[in-house]
C-alpha cells in the first residue's frame, strides 16, 4: 500500500507532480489521482463533508466498495489528513459486520483512515448484514438498531468522532450516535467522506 | 426407480469450456461446481501466480505497478490483487480461478453458409490463400484495403473450419465492429450457434462454436479455440497493450492458426508474414481507387475555435455538403476541442450532432447519419473504422495531431466511396503544419492505387 503511483489511480494516465516549494518543504503525501479526475470532484459546502455526491463519487465508490479496488483507499488520504490531523476527540469508523467484511475482504472505512494516516479506535459493532442502499427512506428511519457496543469496550465521558463514508438519511450516524450517548459518552460529532 | 447419482448439467459444461472463471463468479449452483471439482472436471488454480514473478493468472499482467497489496479479511493475509483486469471481478491471492477440463460439448458439424454475394478476382485469390493456410494450420496475414470486404472474405474459411467440428473466435478490439459483425455473422451462418461477447453484453445461452468477443473478452478464455481470426489487428488498444497480445494467444490451442485481417499493418506484422503466408488485396470490392486525402492548411485552427469562430475554409467546406445534401464527418484530435466546436456548427444547421467513445447513445447518432436524418456528425477517432455510410464525405481537423497516426488517416480516409453508386468522394486533412504520418498516409493510399490499377 505504500508504493508511489506512477499513472491515476482512476483514469491510468501518467501522473506528472509539478515541483513546488510547497512539496518540498511542507510533509504531504505524493499524489495518486491526476488533475482531471479530482477536478470531477465537488467539495461539500457543509462542514461535516469533504464532498458532495456525484457523477465522479459514484463511479469512486462502485470501483472502491464494489469492485474491491482497495488502492483507492488512499486517492483522499491528503484531505483526510488534513482534516483529522488536529482532532482532539476519538475518531470511530463505522463498523462492517464480520461476514460482510469478509465478504468484501476489507473494511473501507478503516482503509481510509489508514491509507491518510488517522489513529482510530472501535466502540462498536454492526447487528445485522442487510445494507443502508437496499432500504427506502422509510424503511432506513424505522430500522431496529443497527449497532451495540463491543463486549468489552469502555466508553469514557469524553468527546468521540463517527466517520462514514456517505450521509443520506443520517440513520445510521443516528443509530450510533444513540449507542455512543447511552454508554455515557460526553458528546458525538459526526463527519463523512461524502453529503449524498 | 429414480436416480440418486449426480448428473453433470449441460449447461455447466457449455459455458465452463474453454473458460478461465473465478470460483465465486459462477452462476451455477455450489452444490453441481463442487460435484464437478471432486469428479475432476475443474482444474484450480490461484488467482496470482507469485513464482518465477509475480502474474495474474486471467489477465496475464506482470506489471508491479498493477498490483496492490492489502490485509485481506477473508484469508487473515497479507493478499495481492490485480488492478488490470479489476473490471472483469478482483482476481486477487486468495480467489480460486477454474479452468475446465471435463467432458467436451457436443459440436455439429451440421453449418450452412448463406451467402450469394461473389468475390473478385483478388478477393477470390485470397480467400483460398486463407484457406488453404487453415488447412495446413498455418498462422496467415491478410492485408486489404478499407473496403475491399475483408468481413466477406472470412467466410469460406469460418465455414470450412465450423464444418470441421473447429471452435472458432474472430476478436477485434472494438466493441462497435463486434455489433456490426454479429448480425452479419447470423444471417450467414443460420444454423450456427453464435456468441458475441463485449463489456456489458448480455448473457447468452448454450454452447458457441463461433465466437464473436473483443479482445479484452479473450482474458477470459483458455486455449479454447481450434481457429483464431484478430480482425482490424491494429486498433488500438491490441497494439498498445501487451496483455491483450498475450490474450490471443492463450485463449487459442496451442496449434491453432491465428488469421491476422488488417487494412494498416504494422512494419512488424509485414515482415514477419511477407514472405510466407500473406494475401494482399490493394483494390476496392467495387473495382474503383481509393479516394486519395487532400491537403488545406487550417492555421491556428484551435485558437480561431476556442475564439468561437469557425475558419474560413472549413466553414465553406461544411456548408458545401449542407447545400448538396452530403453526409460528413469531422473528425477531431481532442474531445474538449470538439465540444468547444459543437454550439458552433450548430449554428450552421441545429441536427448536426457530436459523438465521443463516453457516448452513451454513439450506436443510435451513427445510425441517424446513416438514415439521413442528421447532415452530420462532429467525432473523435472512435469513428475511424468499421462504420460504412452511403456517400460520406469526411475532414480531419487538425491532421498534425500525434493521435492522427499513418493508420488512421488511412482508416479514416477509408470511410469515403465504399458504396459501389458512390465510389468517389471529399477527404480534406485540414492542418496545422504537414507531419511525415500525413505524408505517409498519402503516399501508401497512392501505392495501393497503383498496384490495384497497374
Amino acid at each position: 500500500m505504500n508504493k508511489i503511483e506512477t499513472l491515476c489511480l482512476l483514469c491510468s494516465q501518467p501522473l506528472q507532480s509539478a515541483i513546488s516549494w510547497k512539496i518540498l518543504l511542507t510533509k504531504q503525501f505524493q499524489p495518486t489521482i491526476c488533475d482531471r479526475c479530482s477536478a470531477r470532484f465537488e467539495h461539500s459546502p457543509t462542514a461535516t463533508a469533504l464532498y458532495q455526491y456525484n457523477d465522479a463519487m459514484k463511479d469512486y465508490l462502485h470501483q472502491y466498495k464494489f469492485l474491491q479496488d482497495v488502492a483507492l483507499a488512499k486517492v483522499f488520504r491528503q484531505e483526510l489528513h488534513a482534516r483529522f490531523k488536529l482532532e482532539k476527540a476519538a475518531i470511530i469508523p463505522i463498523p462492517m459486520h464480520p461476514l460482510k467484511q469478509r465478504e468484501r475482504t476489507f473494511s473501507h472505512m478503516e482503509e481510509l483512515l489508514k491509507a491518510a494516516n488517522i489513529p482510530f479506535i472501535q466502540l462498536l459493532e454492526k447487528t445485522t448484514t442487510a445494507t443502508q442502499s437496499s432500504k427506502n427512506r422509510e424503511q432506513r428511519i424505522q430500522a431496529a438498531s443497527l449497532f451495540r457496543l463491543m463486549a468489552k469496550a469502555h466508553v469514557e465521558h469524553k468527546e468521540y468522532l463517527l466517520f462514514d463514508d456517505i450521509k443520506t438519511t443520517g440513520t445510521t450516524l443516528r443509530h450510533a450516535t444513540e449507542v455512543l450517548l447511552n454508554a455515557g459518552a460526553k458528546n458525538v460529532k459526526i463527519f463523512t467522506l461524502i453529503n449524498g | 426407480m429414480k436416480y440418486k447419482g449426480w448428473l453433470l448439467p449441460p449447461a455447466l459444461r457449455d459455458f465452463h469450456e474453454g473458460r478461465i472463471w473465478l470460483k465465486e463468479h459462477t452462476t451455477f449452483s455450489k452444490g453441481d461446481i463442487e460435484k464437478s471439482i471432486n469428479h475432476k472436471y475443474f482444474h484450480i488454480i490461484e488467482g496470482i501466480q507469485k513464482e518465477p514473478h509475480l502474474k495474474c493468472n486471467r489477465c496475464h499482467n506482470d506489471n508491479l505497478q498493477l498490483f496492490t497489496t492489502f490485509a485481506c479479511s477473508k484469508c487473515q493475509q497479507q493478499c495481492i490483487y490485480c488492478r488490470h483486469c479489476l473490471n472483469m471481478g478482483r482476481v486477487s491471492s486468495c480467489t480460486q480461478l477454474m479452468i475446465w477440463t471435463g467432458p467436451r460439448a457436443m459440436r455439429t458439424r451440421k453449418h450452412s453458409l448463406k451467402w450469394a454475394g461473389e468475390f473478385t478476382v483478388l478477393q477470390q485469390q485470397a480467400a483460398n490463400e486463407m484457406l488453404e493456410s487453415v488447412k495446413a494450420k498455418r498462422s496467415h496475414l491478410i492485408h486489404a484495403v478499407c473496403g475491399a470486404g475483408k468481413t466477406e472474405l472470412l467466410f469460406p474459411t469460418v465455414h470450412y473450419a465450423l464444418q470441421q467440428g473447429l471452435r472458432v473466435c474472430i476478436a477485434t478490439p472494438r466493441t462497435d465492429v463486434v455489433l456490426e459483425l454479429y448480425p452479419r455473422f447470423q444471417t450467414v451462418f443460420p444454423q450456427t450457434m453464435i456468441h458475441a461477447l463485449y463489456g456489458g453484453s448480455p448473457k447468452q445461452e448454450g454452447y458457441a462454436q463461433l465466437v464473436l468477443a473483443t479482445t479484452h473478452q479473450l482474458y477470459r478464455f483458455e486455449r479454447a479455440f481450434d481457429i483464431m481470426i484478430v480482425d482490424e489487428a491494429d486498433a488500438f488498444p491490441y497494439t498498445f497493450d501487451e496483455t491483450l497480445q498475450s490474450a490471443v494467444q492463450k485463449a487459442k490451442t496451442e496449434n491453432a492458426p491465428i488469421m491476422l485481417v488488417t487494412a494498416t499493418p504494422s512494419q512488424k506484422l509485414l515482415t514477419q508474414y511477407q514472405n510466407k503466408s500473406y494475401s494482399f488485396i490493394p483494390k476496392r470490392y467495387h473495382n474503383r481507387p481509393l479516394p486519395v486525402p487532400r491537403f488545406h492548411s487550417l492555421w491556428s485552427y484551435e485558437k480561431s475555435l476556442k475564439r468561437g469562430k469557425i475558419p474560413r475554409k472549413l466553414k465553406q467546406w461544411t456548408e458545401e455538403r449542407l447545400a448538396r445534401k452530403e453526409p460528413f464527418l469531422l473528425f477531431f484530435p481532442k474531445v474538449e476541442l470538439m465540444k468547444i466546436a459543437t454550439p458552433l456548427f450548430q449554428l450552421l444547421d441545429a441536427n448536426i450532432m457530436a459523438v465521443h467513445a463516453e457516448d452513451p447513445q454513439r450506436k443510435e447518432k451513427v445510425l441517424k447519419l446513416r438514415h439521413e436524418e442528421v447532415p452530420g456528425l462532429l467525432t473523435t477517432t472512435i469513428l475511424e473504422r468499421g462504420i460504412t455510410i452511403k456517400n460520406v464525405q469526411v475532414a480531419v481537423i487538425g491532421a498534425e495531431s500525434t493521435i492522427f497516426t499513418s493508420s488512421a488517416l488511412i482508416q479514416i480516409a477509408g470511410r469515403v466511396g465504399r458504396n459501389a453508386n458512390f465510389t468517389d468522394g471529399d477527404v480534406v486533412f485540414f492542418h496545422h503544419g504537414i507531419t511525415t504520418e500525413m505524408d505517409d498516409a498519402r503516399t501508401k493510399i497512392l501505392y495501393y492505387n497503383k498496384k490495384g490499377f497497374s
